[in-house]
């Protein structure tokens, strides 16, 4: 039973990895960015071709990934997504192009291929990461078998989410995101820069998109397609947990990958994620603002 | 109904693509006619989407539930007319998938060789399968239109359920493998029939088949946009409580037209079953639907003719691109680059262009003529 | 006085221990003008979500003529004859204004009914005059989206017309007009006055000096007081709780 548990748990952080980026751009610029998942990809394609390339391990990627994630969001966000403001339905269509051409980059390995230029790493093909031996492996507690890399990843990721906590709640620039959060018109007249603060919620939300690459890299395999699934899976969470809540992303994230593990132990992963499916519809149908929404009129 | 000219020349435009698609035949062999036929197929899920997107205001990301729904309602039947992939020597023949998920010691009928497989039986019935096609989609549609529309649930929050919806689905039916044969789906197909008559995909009547639906849709759905409760699906759209406030019971009018949008959608999965000869979990897979989507937007979400000829367009194209080696890949990467240019600098894509073009014409003739029209005359509303 | 249009009978809403309206109670007949007056905050808005239906109440009834209409559906308590004004101007932005009124005028709302082409002369007749009487007949056949401030709040205002309920009412239909703009839709208030019964909360006093005949006084969900303007001014009640020592302005 432990381990069942531990696999929930283990699932949630991975959906809060996700999450943690899309609650931030989603929640506060009310953008749907469909290319979160192709940041994770990227993130991950960091730590495929810094391996190769550097011969440096996922702790070199991390930061690496964290600021090649954070460029491309800042340049997608100069480009495209300021144009959208407030047209949030379009920012989901121009986001899922962004996710396409992002993808095809990979997978043509930036139109190289075409001049017979192969990139080792890039390409439609499947890529792999080996992680450091110590993360390598199970330790024992309590009788059950805990898997080393999924812990190091729960770590990691509520690491993350304390620091984006923090940002948020204890810095000025978050001050001035969530005053951006609540009414960007009004933060507007109060002085705040709410193009430049958007530009970097945006960037550090596709920051944190690309450390979750780097971290599933060390146990999926790496493709070009590998994002499209987890930005759905993130959307879920963000939404269930009320847009605008990072605690409710935690829990809903928490809540959905116990209710996963549980389900595929009792039956199959398949029938798991259909459950999950079924509960966030049954969620949103019955409290469209989420689990924990914002309260205000 | 009175004639103004902005609605004659788009009447005009609509019989003219009518009149293309029937001549069509004339110049292509049945090769390339039977992927005509798919792309007209995606041109009747434009028609659907652009009725719930552009005239209701309803993005469906899960359109593909609708058109999986009505393409293996069809396929059930349609296997089970199929004589290669049934099992031989039995008067009672069951699909061959199901042999190999067979129960052990299970009786080969197709009662209960697997656990589910009863549902089976009444496809055997071509027509069932074609009823179900149609009347699956719309109890689905009804019942999630009820159920969100009542919630008051709009906008995003409706995407957002529709794409889970469509996904779990995806999942059932992969999961369901003995009665669904999983991720291979339903493969090695019969043909469709109508009195005796086989619609083999690669002859010219099949063609037919699909363009006149695709007329019929068409014209039935502009007409349908047309009517009294299209202009108030509109006013809707527009503003929900306004319309409430006014006496309109809004979830029944976006109810309806989402109902009706499934219709189509289902209809299209049944056509598309009868040129490509399968039916796999891929038609609810989350890109496919929203491909469908860039269809309409590329087309023009709010005008009926214009996303239909997006989705042939873009379809054409990108199979035509596809013959060349290598640049399959490329084209993607286009599609993508062209989505994206579309949302930011032409939201109301094609037909938007083509409708501002047309009254620029009307306008420039009103000039010159001595007795001016007036351009944007009382019926022109709906023209977009 | 004639008949009596609407009764809200001890009328009240919880918000969670916070009483917007709290036991309001008022007779309004028919044809008649009744302004609701109130600082911010008294209730007024509250007051027209309850009888039209848009906040369900927690105690009292709300009956139009007879009929209990109390915490019916929005549509519904349309359908029975009362239309509804909204602070912001709500109007169908992406059609024209000829077509924003023909939606309005349609009189049977279900949706197979409505499976059919055209309006109707008649329809048509009355839409022609309502474009006349709030004065867009220049832009009757430009897209809503495109109209002033002013001339969507008269537009929605054409479409209560063109709806023709019994009861009418407006929610501060001069918000955010010039003064031109403020007479001009005093003129059509005024014009509708004795075929619709008319509620209207306004705070412009030059407006409610031109409109009103019996006002009603919210304060603190309650009403305070009742009577026509010049009792109202010189009621030393209100003098205090809403207009402070200054009197009106």
């Amino acid at each position: 039973m432990l381990e069942v548990l531990f696999i929930g748990l283990s699932l949630g952080s991975i959906l809060l990895l996700v999450a943690l980026g899309l609650a931030i751009t989603y929640g506060a610029m009310g953008v749907i960015n469909m290319a979160h998942g192709e940041m994770v990809m990227v993130g991950a394609y960091v730590t495929v071709l810094s391996g190769i390339w550097l011969g440096t391990n996922i702790f070199v990627a991390i930061p690496l990934a964290f600021i090649v994630t954070a460029l491309l969001g800042l340049l997608i966000e100069r480009v495209v997504v300021r144009k959208l403001y407030g047209r949030l339905l379009d920012t989901l269509l121009a986001t899922w192009g962004i996710a396409i051409l992002i993808q095809q980059a990979v997978r043509l390995e930036f139109g190289l291929s075409f001049l017979g230029i192969h990139v080792q790493g890039l390409g439609p093909g499947l890529q792999n990461v080996s992680v450091p031996s110590f993360l390598q492996g199970t330790f024992s507690i309590l009788g059950a078998d805990i898997n080393r890399y999924r812990t190091f990843i729960i770590l990691v990721t509520a690491i993350l989410a304390l620091m984006t906590w923090f940002i948020i709640y204890r810095t000025a620039i978050g001050m001035q995101v969530r005053a951006i959060i609540r009414n960007p018109k009004m933060a507007a007249a109060c002085g705040i820069d709410v193009s430049r603060v958007n530009a970097l919620t945006f960037a550090f939300g596709s920051g944190l998109a690309g450390v979750a690459g780097v971290m599933m890299s060390g146990f999926k395999t790496v493709f070009p397609d590998m994002g499209t699934s987890m930005v759905v899976d993130g959307f879920l969470v963000v939404v269930m947990g009320g847009v605008g809540s990072l605690l409710g992303s935690v829990l809903s994230a928490g809540i959905l990958g116990e209710i996963n593990g549980l389900v595929a132990a009792a039956t199959n992963d398949i029938l798991a994620r259909a459950v999950v499916f079924g509960v966030v519809i049954a969620i949103i149908v019955l409290r469209p603002k989420g689990l924990f929404a914002l309260k205000g009129r | 109904m009175t004639l103004t000219p902005r609605r004659r020349i788009d009447w005009a435009i609509y019989a003219t693509f009518v009149v293309l698609l029937m001549i069509l035949p004339l110049v292509m062999d049945a090769f390339w006619l039977n992927r005509a036929a798919k792309y007209l197929v995606y041109g009747i899920v434009g028609v659907a989407v652009a009725l719930s997107w552009g005239y209701a205001g309803i993005l469906n990301l899960g359109q593909g539930l609708f058109f999986g729904a009505g393409a293996y309602m069809l396929a059930m039947s349609l296997k089970l007319a199929s004589p290669t992939s049934l099992q031989q020597g039995s008067d009672k023949p069951v699909p061959d998938f199901m042999l190999w998920n067979a129960e052990p010691g299970a009786r080969t009928e197709l009662c209960c060789i697997t656990k589910a497989s009863f549902l089976w039986l009444p496809f055997q019935s071509q027509w069932f399968g074609v009823a179900m096609g149609l009347i699956l989609p719309v109890l689905l549609a009804l019942l999630l239109g009820t159920i969100v529309f009542r919630k008051r649930i709009s906008g995003v929050f409706v995407s957002i359920i529709t794409l889970a919806l469509v996904l779990l689905v995806r999942l059932v039916v992969i999961d369901a493998q003995p009665v669904t044969n999983g991720f291979n789906g339903l493969t090695d197909l019969g043909w469709f029939k109508v009195a005796g008559f086989e619609f083999d995909p690669y002859i010219v009547p099949t063609y037919y088949l699909v363009a006149v639906s695709l007329s019929l849709v068409l014209i039935g759905a502009r007409l349908l946009i047309d009517t009294r409760a299209g202009l108030i699906l509109q006013a809707v759209r527009d503003d929900q409580n306004r319309a409430r406030y006014l006496g309109f019971d809004v979830t029944a009018y976006q109810t309806f037209f989402f109902a009706v949008s499934a219709a189509i959608t289902g209809f299209a999965g049944m056509l598309y079953v009868i040129v490509s000869e399968f039916a796999s979990p891929t038609f609810m897979d989350l890109s496919f639907s929203i491909t469908m989507v860039v269809w309409a937007a590329v087309g023009g979400r709010s005008s009926i003719l214009g996303a239909c000829i997006g989705a042939i367009l873009i379809n054409t194209i990108s199979a035509t691109v596809s013959e060349t080696e290598g640049f399959a890949e490329a084209w993607k990467a286009i599609i993508g680059l062209i989505f994206v240019l579309v949302v930011l600098y032409l939201p109301r894509g094609l037909g938007g262009l083509a409708h501002d073009l047309v009254d620029r014409v009307l306008a420039w003739k009103s000039r010159t003529s001595p007795n001016p029209t007036r351009v944007g005359d009382t019926s022109s509303q709906l023209a977009e | 006085m004639g008949q009596v249009a609407l009764t809200v009978d001890g009328l009240g809403v919880d918000f969670e221990g916070f009483k917007a309206v709290n036991g309001v109670t008022m007779t309004i007949d028919e044809g008649e003008l009744r302004v609701l007056l109130g600082a911010n905050g008294a209730g007024k808005t509250t007051l027209m979500d309850l009888i039209s239906g848009k906040t369900k109440s927690t105690s009292g009834r709300v009956f139009l003529h007879d009929t209990d209409i109390t915490n019916w559906e929005e549509h519904k308590i349309a359908r029975a004859g009362i239309g509804r004004k909204f602070q912001i101007p709500s109007v169908f932005k992406e059609l024209t204004v000829r077509r924003n009124l023909e939606v309005a005028s349609c009189r049977n709302p279900g949706v197979f009914a409505n499976l059919r082409f055209g309006f109707g002369a008649e329809a048509e007749r009355i839409v022609d005059e309502v474009i006349e009487l709030v004065g867009l007949t220049e832009e009757a056949d430009h897209v809503a989206a495109y109209l002033s401030h002013g001339q969507t709040q008269w537009l929605e205002l054409g479409l209560l017309i063109t709806q023709n309920p019994k009861i009418i009412l407006l929610d501060e239909p001069t918000a955010g007009m010039t003064q031109a703009e403020t007479h001009k839709t005093s003129l059509i208030v005024n014009n509708l006055r004795g075929r619709h019964t008319i509620v209207v909360v306004e705070h412009d006093m030059a407006f409610v000096r031109e409109i009103a005949e019996r006002i009603t006084v919210l304060h603190l969900g309650q009403v305070l007081a009742e009577g026509n303007v010049e009792e109202i001014e010189k009621n030393p009640k209100v003098r205090e709780a809403y207009l402070g020592s200054k009197g009106i302005s």
